[in-house]
Parts: structure tokens; C-alpha cells; sequence
């Protein structure tokens, strides 16, 4: 069996509208008591004996702009298999994996727009531009996300302020890892490179995803404008 | 026994050394210590606190979300440049109308995308609804005309006999109201369209508070400014619907319009039947 | 870890002898961090130290040492054929590199070898098969039980090795025809869960 290379996304111009950068820089808006803060006697590690239902521990800033950052990337990730599942170009392997691997980057999404409640940043909007209807682009784009998933949360883990956000990060973190190995697998590339995953810094992460310009502007289709119509 | 000077990693090292040197496994697991079931094995840990347990997260994940497939979905796309719509998913085949980016109104031009097709070099093309004249018109464009999808899970549908509109969203009735529409000199077109644009914050009772365009133009009204695209929009005169009262837009009163807009997106798929 | 900033490679010597030296000098004594920690409840969150890294690495090296010396096995005895033999030399590389990473990291105090016993888990690619995807998830699950108490150096390093342990989770499985990865989250284990899964395991064996 012969191992192919899949390259890198290509650094390219800067996304159109500031979209992904607006999204993941974005500072939290001041909190209006939106959250439930868990007594936990000062003592981080009580937390972990249990929360009540319900309630959430309040998140530091530092921590709130980073599981921004992951969102984004669960969004990008989401949209793509979401609307590849729909477009249904895919067959096999590739497909199976578009609808296991779209579940959870769904649940991923809801699991991070839930613990960041009014402070999560909003579902950008997509432009494809064809990759999800074509199977071997699509593959290899694929490839790309899941390794950059990986390699973003690995960047940020140890700048995570909470340990129980922390708790939760290294979990996903590993789910994606085995995604990448998964769809590596079905591209018929190595699964697993290197005995050691680097990561990526925000920075450069965010600079391949604009690379990519499958972040769009939200198209205008509202108008404050007297209409012309027939009437 | 820490030798002063010694940095504390190298002392509990060396006794985590001497406890698992030439220890039975099972001891050697035990010397790792944290282990509260075997209280009266020696642990290595009496001196190094044991390794606490794995934190709750701080958020849970939630099973994976299969997606809601229905046979409701519509899709549209933006037209991102002007573009000449084919007969065929071929470079060359015979233009059947030429597309815009803008609308009239100046928001972007959208399209219903109906099908796919990749040609013999590779090429993506598109079929596509369009807003053009003959109404029930689509044609091929090329992805790269295109923007990014948009998924729409409504579709409304205006009974000209009846004068109602009714829309269905997730294929459930989800409103209903009596509509205004052409009369037999300036009918309201027959057949597929879909919702392009919303327009509102503009002051005339003409059209009441909310108007969205269609592609659907009217067959008789060839001449009129911004191409002569029928509406679905508001009314200064509700006294007149339900009737054969337009000049081929769908005229709802006003509190309808204004509910009929918190439930239909812009991109919905609009059926017109007699 | 104060200091360590930037992508350092890991797999870089001179990198990896840098953040630890930094864990090895930090100061500080034990028995600060003994005093603050004694009498927290069980579930508290321990303090991280150099120390628990070195004792946490070494968890770690027993865990590597295993799965090298299975993999090792497997590459060696080469009953098995095909991908899994391919998937068994590539891998018994990476986990070599593990060991040969946490045993420089750890120098003198780095544990040994244990002794392990395989049977037919190297040879019979059932049996293979079951066996890497028990190791490779319980390393897994070990590593992730481990990330709040590690120092920051030392999990910025641990988690260049865990998601390639996750990746060789799901190629074992990709390559049996399984579904490579369906939970949305790894659940972690505590040390000693881990350790009562390699007990159960039976591929430790008795000096």
C-alpha cells in the first residue's frame, strides 16, 4: 500500500469580509448575568464533585475567546459535512464518514454554543464553491479541516485557564484526531504521519481557513427600499 | 529520604524507583498508589499526593445530531457576477437569458438551485430557477457563478381560484391568510417561482409595511420600470382582498404580511396555481 | 510553564531538553506543595509540580513501553500480513519515539521496561486487532485523565503524543472495517482505572 501526500492549504489572500477574524477575536460582551456561578467554596477542584442541573460555572475571558475559536472551527467543520450529506455527490466510505463524522461535529457545535450561551459567536456563512459536490476535492479537504481541528485544539490546551474546560477540550481534541486518521485513511494517505502531532497557533490557523475563502459574507437580501413591484 | 539541595523531582523519583525495581507487577502497580482499595499496600504516594482523578468538563457533549432530512429542503445560491445562463451544462450551448447579480432593489440576486451536473472537462454546473421572462424559466450556470448554498425548509404556495396563500414549513401548515392578486387583464403568472429579496423601513401604504419580491414577473406588464416583478406584500385597501384586485402582485393585509414575514425566509420556493 | 512559548517541536532534542530543564530547576520543594494539597478532598484537583509531570510521565512510559513492545512484536514476528503489518511496523516506530521522548524527559528516573506477555494478540490479527484498539484507547483515555494535572510545558508535550495515539485508534479500525470514530468525546480514566485495565489485560507480567 503507497501512502499519498495530501498538501496543505494554500496561504492565500485575506477572506473578504473579516468574517472568521471578527469571530474568533471577538471579546465577550459584558455578561448580564446570563450565567449561573457555582459556589465552589474557592476549592477549583470541588467542581469537579458535580454541578446542580443547570448551572454553569462562569468562564474566564481568556477562556470564553478560546472556545470562540474552537466554535468557529466546529461551524466550519459542521457546514461542510452538513451540506455535503445534502448534496449527496459522495458514495462509500467517503460518504459514511460525512454522516458519522457530521453528527458530532453537530453535537460539537451545540455542546460549544450551549456552555457559551449569549457570549457564543454567531454561524458564519459558507461558500463551498463546489468542493462538497466533488468527491476527491472534497476528500481532500477534508483531510485538511480534520488535521487543523487537531492541531488548533492542541495550540490552545495549554492556555485554557479553567482545568474543567480543559476536561472538556482534550476530550474533543482526540475525537478529532481519530476523524483525521479516519478520513487520512479513506484518501489512502498515511493516518497517522509522525510519532508526534504538532500544533498550530490561532494565528496561523486562522490564516488557512481564510486561506481557504469558504468564509463568506452573509449575502444582502433585505433592502429598507420602496418597492418597485407590479403592485 | 531527600537530600537537601536535591531538587524534590530527582528524590521522588528515585523512591518511585525503589518501590517498582524488582517489585512483582502487581506491586508495581500499587506503588503507583492512588488506589483506595488496596489500603495495606505501601504506596509511593504516602510522600507525593495521589494523582487526582479526571475533572468533571465543563461542558458536556451531547449525542451525535443525525441530520433532518426532508423531503421539504430547498436550496438557493447568490449569483456572485452576471452571468448567461445555458441551455445545457456545456460551455457554448445556446444562452437562454442573461443573469444579474443585483436586483432592481439592489440586493444580491439569488437563484433556486434545482440540479448538478459536472461536464467533460471537470467543470460544475448548476441548474437553476430563474427570475427571468418566460416565467418558469431555469437554465445552467457554473458553480463558480454562484455563491454559498442556503438551505430553506418552507415552501409556500398561492391558490389564485381560492385567493389564499398558505405556507408550509418542515411540510406542516404554518400560515394561511386570504390574498389580493392579479386581475384578468394583469394576472398574477401560473407555475414556480421563489422569494428573492424583503424589503422593508420604506414609506409607502401602497405596499404596506413589508414586501418581498419574487422572481415571478408579470406576461402583460412588460413595460414596467424594474422589469415588472411580482410582489407579495402589504396593502392600504385590505377591504379588497380576498379578489381580483392587483396589477399581478399577491397583496396580503397588513397583519398577515407582517406574520407571513417571521416564517418564510428569503430563498422560499413559491408555487402559483390557478 | 513560564517561558515556553512558540511551536517548539517536540520532536526536536534540544526543545525537549529546554522545557524540561525548566520543569527539572523550577524550585520550589515538595513539601510546599505537599502541605497545600494535604487534606483537599480526593476529587480536588492536585497541584501541578515538576514532580507529578515526572510521576505522570512515567504512568505515561509504562504505557508506551507496553504498546512499543507490542507493536515490536508484531513488526518482528510479521505473522500478520498485509495492512496489519504495515499499520503494526509504522506504529511500533511512533511508540518507540514515545519512549525514547519520556526516557530522555525522565533520565535516571524514567521506569523500566515492565514485562509483558502477548501471546497471540501479535499474531493472530483478531486477536491483533482487539489488542491495539485496547491499548491505543486506554492510552488515550489515560492521557486525557491526566491533562488538568499536568504543568503546562509538560501537556503542551503530552498532547503531541495523545492525539497520534487516537490516530492509530482509528486506523486500526479503519482497517477492520469498523466505524473509525462514532463517540463525539473521549471519556477520560484516573490512573489507577487505567492501571486496572492493564491488569485485566493480562499482558503484564510478573518480573
Amino acid at each position: 500500500m503507497t501512502f499519498r501526500d495530501i498538501p496543505d492549504l494554500a496561504l492565500e489572500d485575506l477572506d473578504r469580509d473579516g468574517a472568521i477574524r471578527e469571530a474568533a477575536d471577538r471579546l465577550p460582551r459584558s455578561s448580564r448575568g446570563g450565567f449561573l456561578k457555582v459556589v465552589a467554596g474557592g476549592i477549583a477542584g470541588a467542581v469537579a464533585l458535580g454541578r446542580p442541573p443547570g448551572a454553569r460555572a462562569a468562564l474566564a475571558r481568556g477562556d470564553v475567546a478560546i472556545l470562540n475559536y474552537a466554535l468557529t472551527l466546529e461551524y466550519l467543520q459542521d457546514a461542510f459535512y452538513t451540506e455535503a450529506e445534502r448534496k449527496g455527490a459522495l458514495a462509500g466510505a467517503a460518504a459514511r464518514l460525512t454522516r458519522v463524522v457530521g453528527a458530532v461535529e453537530r453535537a460539537h457545535v451545540r455542546a460549544l454554543r450551549d456552555v457559551l450561551g449569549s457570549k457564543a459567536v454567531a454561524r458564519p456563512f459558507f461558500d463551498f464553491r463546489g468542493v462538497t459536490e466533488s468527491p476527491p476535492s472534497f476528500v481532500r479537504t477534508a483531510v485538511a479541516f480534520e488535521d487543523l481541528g487537531t492541531a488548533a485544539y492542541k495550540g490552545q490546551a495549554h492556555l485554557i485557564e479553567s482545568p474543567q474546560v480543559l476536561a472538556a477540550a482534550v476530550g474533543i481534541h482526540s475525537v478529532e484526531a481519530r476523524h483525521a486518521a479516519w478520513i487520512r485513511y479513506i484518501a489512502g494517505t498515511l493516518p497517522a504521519a509522525e510519532a508526534f502531532d504538532q500544533g498550530r497557533s490561532r494565528p496561523e490557523t486562522l490564516s488557512l481557513v481564510r486561506s481557504t475563502r469558504f468564509v463568506v459574507a452573509r449575502p444582502r437580501t433585505t433592502a429598507a427600499k420602496k418597492p418597485a413591484f407590479t403592485g | 529520604m531527600r537530600a537537601p539541595g536535591r531538587t524534590p523531582l530527582v528524590s521522588v523519583a528515585a523512591l518511585a524507583l525503589a518501590a517498582i525495581g524488582t517489585a512483582s507487577v502487581s506491586l508495581a502497580i500499587d506503588a503507583y498508589g492512588d488506589d483506595a482499595t488496596k489500603p495495606g499496600v505501601r504506596s509511593v504516594s504516602d510522600r507525593a499526593p495521589p494523582l487526582a482523578d479526571p475533572l468533571d468538563p465543563a461542558f458536556d457533549v451531547p449525542a451525535p445530531v443525525k441530520l433532518p432530512r426532508s423531503a421539504q429542503e430547498s436550496t438557493w445560491a447568490p449569483v456572485e457576477r452576471a452571468v448567461a445562463a445555458r441551455s445545457a451544462p456545456r460551455p457554448g450551448s445556446a444562452v437562454v437569458a442573461r443573469v444579474d447579480s443585483r436586483t432592481p432593489e439592489g440586493t444580491i440576486n439569488i437563484v433556486l438551485v434545482l440540479a448538478r451536473r459536472t461536464d467533460a472537462e471537470g467543470t460544475l454546473w448548476i441548474r437553476v430557477r430563474l427570475p427571468v421572462l418566460r416565467n418558469n424559466t431555469t437554465g445552467w450556470v457554473p458553480r463558480s457563478t454562484l455563491g454559498g448554498y442556503g438551505i430553506v425548509r418552507a415552501h409556500l404556495v398561492v391558490d389564485l381560484g381560492d385567493h389564499r396563500a398558505t405556507l408550509f414549513r418542515n411540510g406542516r401548515v404554518a400560515f394561511r391568510a386570504p390574498v389580493g392578486v392579479g386581475t384578468a387583464e394583469f394576472p398574477t403568472p401560473r407555475g414556480r417561482f421563489y422569494v428573492r429579496n424583503k424589503l422593508t423601513r420604506y414609506r409607502s401604504p401602497f405596499y404596506g409595511p413589508i414586501a418581498f419580491g419574487t422572481s415571478a414577473r408579470s406576461a402583460t406588464l412588460t413595460d414596467w420600470p424594474a422589469g415588472g416583478f411580482v410582489g407579495i406584500h402589504g396593502t392600504s385597501e385590505p377591504e379588497l382582498i380576498p379578489g381580483r384586485v392587483s396589477h399581478g402582485c399577491i397583496r396580503l393585509r397588513n397583519e398577515a404580511i407582517v406574520r407571513l414575514a417571521k416564517l418564510m425566509p428569503i430563498g422560499t420556493p413559491l408555487m402559483i396555481r390557478a | 510553564m513560564a517561558g515556553i512559548t512558540g511551536l517548539e517541536s517536540v520532536g526536536d532534542p534540544a526543545s525537549r531538553d529546554r522545557f524540561l530543564t525548566r520543569a527539572l530547576v523550577a524550585g520550589g520543594t515538595l513539601l510546599a506543595g505537599g502541605a497545600l494539597v494535604a487534606g483537599l478532598p480526593k476529587l480536588a484537583a492536585s497541584a501541578q509540580s515538576p514532580e507529578q509531570d515526572a510521576e505522570i510521565f512515567n504512568f505515561a512510559l509504562l504505557l508506551e513501553h507496553l504498546q512499543a513492545a507490542f507493536y515490536g512484536e508484531a513488526a518482528d514476528t510479521a505473522e500478520l500480513d498485509g495492512e496489519l503489518l504495515e499499520f503494526a511496523k509504522v506504529v511500533a516506530e511512533h511508540e518507540r519515539e514515545h519512549v525514547d521522548y519520556l526516557q530522555e524527559a525522565l533520565g535516571s528516573s524514567a521506569v523500566e521496561a515492565p514485562k509483558t506477555f502477548f501471546g497471540a494478540a501479535t499474531t493472530d490479527p483478531d486477536a491483533f486487532a482487539a489488542a491495539a484498539i485496547t491499548l491505543e484507547d486506554l492510552a488515550v483515555a489515560a492521557y486525557n485523565g491526566q491533562a488538568a494535572n499536568l504543568t503546562k510545558g509538560a501537556l503542551r508535550a503530552a498532547a503531541t503524543i495523545v492525539s497520534v495515539d487516537a490516530r492509530h485508534a482509528a486506523w486500526i479500525r479503519a482497517i477492520v472495517g469498523r466505524p473509525a470514530a462514532s463517540q463525539p468525546v473521549d471519556q477520560p480514566l484516573s490512573r489507577a482505572q487505567v492501571l486496572a485495565k492493564l491488569d485485566e489485560s493480562g499482558f503484564l507480567r510478573e518480573a
